[in-house]
């Protein structure tokens, strides 16, 4: 009796702590993906992910990130690889249990090449600031850190609804131009968390209504919105005499006479994530320059 | 034939005013005050500042640029037919547009040294593409003394991919992102870049090329009927052959600079116009100019407010309608500088 329990027990045991633990999670672009145990070592294939992976607390799993990472300074010991195009056999070498990719920037065939390999992909997908809240705290149960991520997601929020309260009573919202560069003229179009981050940054976007997501204005649409302010991701170097150079028509727009035109660091704005929060504070010290912080 | 002339050159201006007025941004009222304010010299009330700007510094040398753009493609497209006596040939099939805009390009992103002002010197390096590009072309095309047809269409798609590659791959090694994108305008044909002040190149150009192409309209004619037949006639063959390639070159360099490789100007305008002219040069070329001019315009025009806003590159429309029609003139059996 006491030997058929004992065997019983071992028995359940083994049934119980099988040596992994498969899981099924579906990540944003509604894909099944399947995890043998908590996944640890991490390829990164955009920035963006890269950031959202140390802001759930995952960043000791990193073993790879891209070419275009430089943030948090910390990534400058990892491999890189390239990811426009994906090098595939860079990633192999590094023997990832989990490559995430962002659906902003990856395309979805770049996880069927992957899995034909048996490295599974999860893709991770931040179209406003709830997204980037939301997709710490799924990192985190993915990555089983999830005291870590909860904690940085919390106070990004916060920070969030400081600067949501800060300016939801501003009366004269300025219009805004957010340009990504100056000279061919890319900017935000249709559905861009952009207009979120200017919007509580206590402005408003002139090219939320573009009907195409990622358009080249013209110089005519500009002068005909006559935005209040500029603001581009033209980094530390710009000189506003620059624009002007390339788009002499614009001299006579609100924004350039009144001088109210701005260079702000590019990685903020167009990395969709957890700096998004700062990048919109950033905005709004523009935007507000009497701002309380 | 004067009647189509008149017709053409009322259409012309018609159209120059529809592109100066069509478009949401300023009312139609506003743009009546800022024309006729400038054409008072200033002497009226001036109008919203604004509304100037859009109307008299960027719809209306952009509508400056079409019909020098389209009238200069469609004459070098017909001075390549004649060159070639085929008339599926022009500057963008036969890879001229490409290598210039190679060319530009490459001084573009600093591969090629200023030589004079910043001005002059890019449509300078385009020009050498396009003299480079087509210099090879006619080169294997016309080996054995008979210039091939299948040859010559062969080799300006072979060149024409290989000067878009080198144009690919400088822009895609060159370490600025923003330039990457600016070069891609060369690559589609656009002309978003239009102010008073990069009209002058391709304008003189365009005036010296069709004053010369004018003068041998007769020579054009008699290569028509084959370079011994021209010889007899006391045409300088090879003189002329050199002379349409390096005007060709010089012309569409110019062009290209300005706006990019605008392609099938060159192969419809000729077309249309010689079923109404005949064959005669001195009755194509001027009509070619003004219909070139005209198409151009109107691709320009519906790439404008196709999306509005944003930009459109008008290469695309010209690609739009001139690639179903050489495919169509191509499956013709007998195509010919008939009607």
């Amino acid at each position: 009796m006491c030997r058929a329990l004992i065997v019983f027990f071992v028995l359940l045991n083994g049934c119980v702590r099988e040596p992994v633990r498969t899981v099924t999670m579906t990540d944003d672009l509604g894909r099944a993906v399947q995890l043998e145990g908590v996944p640890d070592r991490l390829v990164s294939l955009a920035p963006s992910v890269t950031e959202l992976i140390y802001a759930a607390g995952g960043q000791s799993k990193l073993v790879g990130v891209t070419t275009a990472d430089d943030y948090p300074p910390d990534v400058h010991h990892l491999t890189r690889i390239s990811a426009l195009p994906v090098d595939f056999e860079a990633i192999l070498t590094l023997d990832p249990d989990l490559v995430l990719a962002s659906e902003q920037v990856n395309g979805p065939n770049d996880a069927a090449t992957l899995a034909a390999v048996h490295v599974p992909t999860y893709f991770v997908s931040v179209a406003n600031l709830d997204d980037v809240f939301r997709a710490i705290r799924t990192l985190g149960t993915l990555l089983d850190t999830e005291a870590v991520a909860h904690g940085n997601a919390d106070s990004l929020q916060r920070a969030h609804d400081r600067l949501r309260l800060r300016t939801q009573e501003i009366e004269h919202r300025p219009s805004t131009l957010f340009l990504i560069s100056d000279v061919t003229l890319y900017s935000f179009g249709h559905g861009s968390y952009m207009h979120e981050l200017i919007n509580i940054a206590g402005g408003r976007s002139i090219t939320a209504d573009l009907t195409t997501r990622a358009p080249v204005l013209t110089d005519e649409f500009v002068l005909a919105q006559q935005p209040d302010i500029i603001v581009g991701s033209f980094g530390a170097d710009f000189k506003p005499e620059h624009l002007l150079l390339h788009h002499p028509t614009w001299d006579v727009l609100g924004a350039v006479e009144s001088g109210r035109v701005y260079a702000l660091e590019a990685s903020y704005f167009l990395r969709p994530g957890p700096r998004l929060v700062e990048g919109a504070w950033q905005l709004a010290r523009v935007l507000h320059p009497d701002l309380e912080p | 034939m004067k009647g189509w002339y008149a017709l053409l050159g009322f259409l012309l201006c018609a159209s120059v005013a529809m592109a100066t007025a069509l478009g949401d941004t300023v009312s139609l009222r506003d743009v009546g005050h800022v024309i006729w304010y400038h054409l008072s010299f200033g002497q009226t009330q001036p109008a919203d500042l604004i509304a100037d700007r859009i109307v008299w510094q960027l719809r209306l040398p952009r509508a400056i640029l079409a019909i020098v753009v389209g009238g200069g493609l469609a004459i070098v497209g017909t001075s390549m037919q004649a060159l070639v006596r085929n008339p599926l040939a022009e500057p963008y099939i036969l890879g001229i547009s490409s290598g210039a805009s190679a060319g530009a390009s490459l001084f573009f992103l600093g591969f090629l040294p200023p030589l004079i002002s910043k001005g002059l010197s890019m449509p300078l390096a385009a020009f050498a593409g396009g003299l480079l590009a087509i210099t090879i072309v006619y080169a294997v095309a016309g080996r054995n003394s008979r210039l091939s047809v299948a040859r010559l269409l062969l080799a300006g798609v072979a060149v024409a991919a290989l000067m878009a590659s080198v144009t690919s791959f400088v822009s895609l090694s060159s370490p600025e992102p923003d330039k990457l994108r600016a070069v891609l305008f060369w690559l589609m044909g656009s002309l978003h870049n239009a102010t008073w002040a990069v009209l002058p190149w391709p304008t003189i150009a365009t005036l010296i090329g069709f004053g010369i192409l004018f003068m041998l309209a007769r020579s054009l004619d008699a290569m028509l009927l084959g370079e011994e037949s021209a010889h007899n006639l006391g045409v300088r063959v090879e003189l002329i052959k050199r002379l349409l390639i390096v005007l060709a070159a010089l012309v569409t360099g110019s062009i290209v600079a300005a706006s990019g490789a605008i392609g099938f100007v060159g192969l419809i305008v000729p077309h249309a116009v010689r079923m109404v002219t005949g064959v005669t040069h001195r009755r194509v070329l001027p009509a070619c100019f003004m219909a070139g001019a005209l198409f151009l315009l109107w691709a320009d025009l519906a790439a404008r407010l196709l999306l509005p806003g944003e930009q459109l590159p008008v290469g695309i429309v010209t690609a739009l309608c001139g690639v179903p029609f050489f495919l169509f003139l191509l499956g013709r059996s007998n195509y010919g500088f008939g009607g």
